[in-house]
């Protein structure tokens, strides 16, 4: 088993990446490239499986490990590349090839209409991205980790921006790229202090102080807040539904976006340790549980509430995590990204039937659209922590963990975004499903078989995920606390949400509170991005001005002047040179003159008297 | 001391007034009264073949030389003393500074015990000149010669 | 009879003047006038170095100064005879190809 599964799982989607970067011919070609992408990927989640299969046999131990030196340091090695296989990261490898891959299977129906090369270009960025998440999971150390974060916030960037003819795509990549990366500057920082620290990218808290430790991990905590859209570096998510729905599906609600809550998981040995920045994370968690769930609510698009939606739920992985409970954060992360992609994916087989992302110009599609009306509310139940579906159990652990660790208001925000979460749950399925039909003009159908099967297989697992993987997920992760049981928070939650699918459904039919709507409407109107813009033209750009006037008239300045003097020096120079006789006798008895003196007056000084 | 004392000036004076004398015949005739002033010094100092020989060869060929070179280049124009306050300046500053540098020198060297001379005696200077020195004495001579052949050399017409 | 050090001022001084005409004057003649009452102020000097330490040495190397400078001044003047006639003057300021 040793060497090859793993090698398998990453080198299957490098070397179908390659290839098609490599053969336009074939990328252009559109379905071929699609077939040759599906397989890699599947292969790869084979090997995966495998993995995961043994490891289930091992616990939490490390089932393989490959280690090769890069960046040597003395005798010893500054960080090596390689993979680590153990508990926390073989479930991930199966939960991102696995929805990799139902996505991509997706795609193919959903991008009938695109032009082949499209399609081509399409998958490559998709094999890429396979890569870029499989060597982030299976990461030895921070510092590949931090590669592998690069590039697939480079495949962001390019899926979101895939119809980049569009403007609005666009602006949306690059707004995407561009928060990123600024909240990636603090996650460089945290790793290069780890670096000073350590001497290396490991993740033994052993020796760094406390004070050290919580600035490590308080640093890649925001750029974790940028990944994982927390607030208030969540702008870039709801922009990024200008990709196409599959992309959104994958990375932005399944996958990528959970890069951040697995990076504090894999350094969990760092994160367990730093007092401050767990109590950080507990808190930006519940708010933006809170205030992500009330902006979805208010939304009409059916992606951006999604994505609203996923903001809201990332939060409350890493309010779990803030309180410590880090099977449970993880769990939700599993759980989310199933009954998310399905969203998603249902969302798609929504628009591609309707034609519009608006919600209230659907309804009535239950009748329409049986399959995807199943599967879509199979979906919104678990998001909403319905049982039996897997998202009440993993928000239930949540629910429990803040309130094991007696985070009094964290868990009133907490449980207050459950409210709100059915709410808003409640009120698109009755605006999509039921009600009379808004958009007499579309002939909503269901989609090809290629989009079915990939959402009945997510349907399923949201379906079985909570009672069937709970016990082995926490085997793996070696965390045998929080046996799952009916608590009173069970039931407590279980109200809450159903109270709030109903008050969702009284939305829907126009029963929304007047007075809310001006606060709705500022917020719609966003002003977090006026402020983020503001700051970007005020602040960064002027800097940027001021610093090339600097560097322009006092760096550049200093030197030309210092070149202007030569110049005026050698003019004055020159002077001496008349070619006047009387004026060179001159100047031979004053040099000579200028010699006796000149020698007396050292002899004076460094000898004694004359 | 009289006798020093009044060479000294005479010597200065004269100096003075070669350097400063507009008209060049004069500033030469003035140079011959220095040259004159310098072997009366030469007596002084015990160097009765030094004096003679300074008579003959300076005021009676130097003197008769430069007086030659004046008449025959002789313009209007010429021998103004100074060409602006700002050479002056600079010459008054570099005189009076070396001036300054040699008396203060002079002024702070121990001079050797000196037993100065008390007859002077041309045949020892002679016999220094025939016997320890001869090699330059001949050097000189040859010096000699090849200095007129270029006088006359460098003097000639170019069309002749 | 004056000590060493006062013929030494005197022929210090005699130098300092013919150092200010060297710098001063604006014709050649005048130029070579101011060098001979430096070299005569050496002379001098030697003269009374050699009379001081009481043997003749000085006397004679003051007469190898003057044949040295009688030959000096004889190939000087021909330079300028010369000189006044290329360029139709005596005057320093007119010889000026050595840039």
């Amino acid at each position: 088993m040793g060497t090859e599964m793993p090698f398998l799982v990453l080198a299957l989607p490098t070397l179908a990446f390659i290839i098609l970067a490599l053969v336009p011919q074939l990328r252009r070609s559109g379905k071929p490239a699609a077939y040759l992408v599906i397989i890699s990927s599947a292969a790869s989640l084979w090997a995966a499986v495998k993995l995961l299969v043994n490891q289930l046999s091992l616990g939490d131990e490390v089932q393989s490990e490959f280690l090769i030196r890069w960046l040597p340091n003395g005798g010893d090695s500054l960080t090596d590349v390689g993979w680590l296989i153990d508990g926390t990261s073989a479930p991930m490898l199966v939960v991102v090839g696995l929805v990799a891959l139902c996505v991509q299977v997706y795609s193919l129906g959903y991008l009938d209409e695109e032009s082949p090369e499209g399609l081509g270009r399409y998958f490559t960025w998709h094999a890429l991205f396979v890569f870029s998440m499989q060597s982030l999971v299976l990461a030895p150390n921070l510092l590949q980790l931090f590669m592998g974060w690069e590039l697939v916030g480079l495949c962001s960037y390019l899926l979101i921006g895939f119809w980049w003819q569009k403007p609005e795509a666009a602006r949306a990549s690059v707004k995407a790229f561009w928060v990123t990366k600024a909240a990636d500057g603090g996650l460089l920082l945290g790793l290069i202090i780890l670096m000073g620290a350590t001497g290396g990218t490991g993740w033994n808290p052993e020796g760094i102080s406390s004070g050290t430790l919580n600035a490590i991990t308080l640093l890649l905590f925001v750029g974790v807040m940028g990944k994982s859209a927390q607030m208030p570096l969540h702008i870039w998510l709801p922009d990024a539904m200008q990709g196409p729905t599959p992309v959104s599906a994958l990375l932005h609600a399944a996958t990528m976006v959970a890069a951040g809550v697995f990076l504090i998981v894999r350094g969990w040995p760092l994160f367990e340790v730093s007092s401050l920045t767990l109590s950080v994370m507990l808190w930006v968690g519940c708010i933006t549980a809170f205030c992500a769930a009330v902006f979805a609510l208010l939304q009409d698009d059916v992606k951006k509430m999604l994505a609203f939606s996923t903001c809201s739920q990332l939060g409350y992985m890493i309010a779990a995590l803030g309180a410590g409970g880090m099977a449970a954060g993880y769990f939700h992360l599993t759980t989310h990204a199933f009954f998310k992609a399905l969203l998603f994916l249902g969302a798609g087989s929504l628009i591609h039937a309707v034609g519009t992302n608006s919600m209230s110009k659907m309804g009535g599609l239950a009748k329409k659209m049986p399959f995807t009306f199943v599967l879509f509310t199979m979906g919104s139940l678990a998001l909403a922590g319905i049982f039996p579906f897997a998202g009440f159990y993993s928000k239930d652990l949540v629910l429990e963990t803040l309130e094991h660790g007696h985070h009094t208001i964290p868990l009133v925000l907490a449980m207050g975004g459950v409210v709100v979460t059915a709410t808003y749950v409640g009120k698109s399925l009755t605006l999509i499903f039921f009600g009379s039909n808004n958009s007499p003009d579309a002939h909503p159908h269901e989609g090809p078989i290629t989009m079915l099967v990939p959402m009945a297989l997510l349907g399923s697992l949201t379906l079985g995920a909570g009672f069937l993987l709970l016990k082995p997920f926490q085997s793996l992760l070696g965390n045998d606390d929080a046996v799952f049981h009916f608590t009173t928070l069970g039931y407590i939650g279980l109200g809450l949400a159903v109270l709030g699918l109903a008050v969702g459904n009284w939305v829907a039919k126009g029963g929304s509170v007047k007075a809310l709507k001006p606060m709705g409407d500022f917020i719609l109107s966003s002003p977090l991005d006026r402020l983020y813009v503001t700051i970007w033209r005020r602040v960064l750009l002027a800097g940027g001005k001021g610093m090339a006037w600097v560097d322009r008239y006092l760096v550049d300045g200093a030197m030309n002047a210092l070149g202007w003097l030569f110049v005026i020096l050698g003019n004055k120079a020159k002077t001496i040179q008349t070619s006047r006789v009387d004026n060179y006798a001159t100047t031979v008895v004053a040099g000579a003159a200028a010699i006796c003196l000149s020698s007396i007056v050292l002899w004076t000084l460094f000898v004694g008297a004359v | 001391m009289i006798p020093f004392y009044l060479t000294a000036a005479a010597m200065l004076v004269s100096a003075i007034m070669v350097v400063r004398s507009t008209d060049l015949v004069r500033a030469v005739l003035w140079l011959s009264v220095v040259l004159g002033a310098t072997a009366v010094a030469f007596i002084q100092l015990k160097a009765d073949l030094l004096a003679v020989i300074q008579v003959m060869l300076y005021t009676g060929g130097v003197i008769t030389l430069m007086l030659f070179a004046v008449l025959l280049t002789w313009r209007r124009d010429e021998g103004k003393p100074a060409a602006g306050r700002h050479r002056q300046g600079i010459g008054a500053l570099l005189a009076l500074g070396t001036a300054g540098l040699f008396v203060a020198a002079i002024s702070r060297t121990e001079l050797p015990e000196h037993t100065p001379l008390v007859e002077s005696d041309s045949a020892a200077v002679g016999a220094l000149f025939l016997q320890q020195h001869v090699v330059a004495f001949e050097a000189l001579s040859v010096l000699l010669l090849a200095a007129m052949i270029g006088a006359i050399v460098l003097a000639r017409r170019s069309d002749a | 009879m004056a000590g060493l050090e006062m013929w030494l001022y005197l022929s210090a001084l005699l130098f300092a003047i013919g150092l200010y005409g060297v710098i001063t004057r604006r014709s050649a003649v005048a130029l070579l006038l101011s060098i001979e009452l430096m070299v005569n102020a050496v002379n001098i000097n030697f003269a009374a170095f050699g009379w001081s330490r009481g043997d003749y040495t000085g006397q004679m190397i003051a007469l190898f100064a003057v044949a040295l400078t009688v030959a000096e001044v004889a190939v000087g003047l021909a330079i300028l005879i010369q000189l006044s006639r290329t360029h139709k003057s005596t005057e320093l300021n007119v010889a000026t190809e050595l840039k």
